[in-house]
């Protein structure tokens, strides 16, 4: 069990000592020894948001925080190869608002098309991500939007440039999937198994 | 400082005043202001701080951004600044100064001030911003007094710097949610603060390190009704929720919140995480306008299309209960 003393320490520094253990640790159980009300909430509020449930008990004016992992807990194993019979990680990139070269009013309608019908890949669907002109894919008043917030429905992870929303100006106008950055998309391209650009 | 310290440190202290003094510190407000003429007056302010992001230029701009906008608050215009230097020359290279400088002149020169000069001492840790000067027609002060009943409450910049700060200090932050606060905190007050000159406005302060409900509680100060908000309505950094969520609250919401929850109906339903961005600690937050209710549509209207995007109604002034803030 890992062990955090964050007695005497004022907010923030109790949730970062708290993340600090779980990423160098992963542990199975800890406890976090906390002297103040605001560190205690914080700390439960942190471990719950990466899959701990937690009790506390509270003897004079110290906090004891014990948090057990979750079965939602992230990923802490190095990521291992895939098992046998597991789905295929297929990353599909969409790095344009149009499908193909030629005319773009038909490579518009391609692409609505495309989105609509990439559900029949199932569960070998791993990431879909926008980049460059795709993120206009994302936003409101897009004809893509609905399909994509359906295949987002299903548990899909789907990644938005958010230097190419900001580029665009459409930060506040993005309606589906999570803002991204190049570092989560070249970890996402090592990650899958076959990337596919569009 | 935090809330009630300072008014602790200060009680009971007389200071010097005469009959120029329009705004001094008899009542909390963002400057003092004091008559020169009939028609004119000058707007004081100062401001400083460590550094809340990493890169120094950007540093500066917030730094010089969150000074300027008291003067805004007041309805003012700023005409002069003077820099105020901490730095560590034994730990830090020159270079890193003049960059931080160079951020304070750009925003200064974006608020068509000049700058006159400035102080600097040797120090343990970086600190920067700006004394600045001001004008206003002592008939146009916007002082943070003044609500009437009925009056709708603007804000202008989305709340929840302090968290998202916390959440960077915590390596949780993205480039892009870093780049996007740091944009937000140096853009300055000025169109707002413009754009609010041309409306029937009855008070205005800017939110900054008492949170928005700390500033909204020194707005009630001595008035003779309420205040009611709906978090929905808030302009609220998307990340900042997400990041409240996983308990990244800097220590200064909690002190805001125990210096004012005593005043505040918290409605059924809004979760801690959202309670914590209502008493967020900003750095050179967004103005807050109690404007006339006929014209807060216009006001808010007028304001987007000059770019201030962000700028919503986001509660209103009630009768009753006086003193009290209730949010839904």
């Amino acid at each position: 069990m890992s062990k955090v003393d964050a007695r005497g320490l004022a907010c923030p520094a109790p949730v970062l000592a708290t993340k600090a253990a779980i990423e160098s640790e992963h542990p199975e159980r800890m406890e976090v020894l906390v002297d103040n009300d605001p560190s205690r909430e914080n700390v439960a509020r942190f471990l719950a948001s990466q899959g701990y449930t937690s009790a506390v008990e509270q003897k004079g004016e110290v906090y004891t925080i014990t948090a057990t992992r979750g079965p939602d807990a992230p990923q802490t194993e190095p990521v291992a190869e895939a098992p046998e019979g597991a789905p295929t990680k297929i990353m599909v990139m969409v790095a344009s608002d149009c499908m193909g070269t030629g005319d773009d009013i038909l490579g518009a309608k391609l692409m609505i098309n495309f989105i609509k019908t990439l559900k029949e890949m199932g569960d070998e669907l791993w990431r879909l991500v926008f980049v460059n002109s795709g993120v206009k894919l994302t936003i409101d008043g897009a004809g893509t939007l609905a399909d994509i917030q359906d295949l987002e429905a299903t548990g899909l992870t789907i990644l938005v440039c958010g230097t190419c929303l900001d580029h665009f100006n459409l930060l506040e106008r993005k309606q589906v999937g999570q803002t991204t950055n190049m570092l989560d998309i070249v970890t996402a391209m090592q990650l899958a198994d076959k990337v596919i650009n569009i | 400082m935090p809330p009630g310290d300072l008014d602790k440190a200060l009680c009971g202290l007389e200071f010097p005043t005469d009959a120029n003094v329009l705004v001094g510190l008899s009542k909390a407000d963002d400057a003092g202001v004091y008559r020169i003429s009939d028609e004119l007056a000058l707007i004081q302010t100062v401001d400083f701080f460590t550094p809340i992001v990493d890169d120094p230029y950007w540093f500066g701009q917030i730094a010089a951004a969150n000074a300027l906008s008291d003067v805004y608050a007041m309805g003012g215009e700023p005409k002069t600044a003077m820099n105020l230097v901490g730095f560590p020359l034994k730990k830090m290279d020159l270079s890193i100064l003049r960059q931080v400088i160079q951020g304070g002149i750009d925003k200064v020169r974006e608020a068509g001030a000049v700058l006159l000069g400035g102080h600097s001492v040797e120090d343990d840790e970086l600190k920067y911003g700006l004394s600045v000067t001001g004008f206003v027609h002592p008939a146009r002060i916007l002082a943070k007094h003044g609500l009437k009943a009925g009056d709708r409450l603007v804000l202008t910049k989305p709340l929840g710097t302090g968290i998202v700060n916390t959440a960077i200090k915590g390596n949780l932050a993205s480039d892009e949610v870093t780049r996007r606060i740091a944009v937000l905190m140096a853009t300055l007050n000025r169109t707002a603060a413009e754009v609010m000159q041309k409306y029937p406005v009855h008070a205005c302060t800017d939110i900054t390190g008492f949170g928005l409900i700390g500033h909204l509680a020194e707005m009630l100060e001595g008035a003779e009704c309420g205040l009611k908000i709906v978090v929905e309505n808030l302009p609220v950094i998307d990340a900042a929720l997400e990041f409240s969520a996983m308990g990244m609250v800097p220590g200064g919401a909690h002190k805001n919140r125990s210096f004012r929850e005593h005043m505040v109906d918290l409605g059924e339903g809004i979760d801690p995480s959202m309670r914590d961005i209502l008493y967020d600690p900003q750095t050179s937050g967004g103005l807050c306008i109690a404007v006339a209710a006929d014209s807060a549509r216009a006001l808010v209207d007028h304001l987007q299309s000059e770019g201030v995007e962000y700028a919503t109604i986001f509660g209103e002034v009630v009768e009753s209960p006086a003193g009290r803030i209730q949010v839904a």
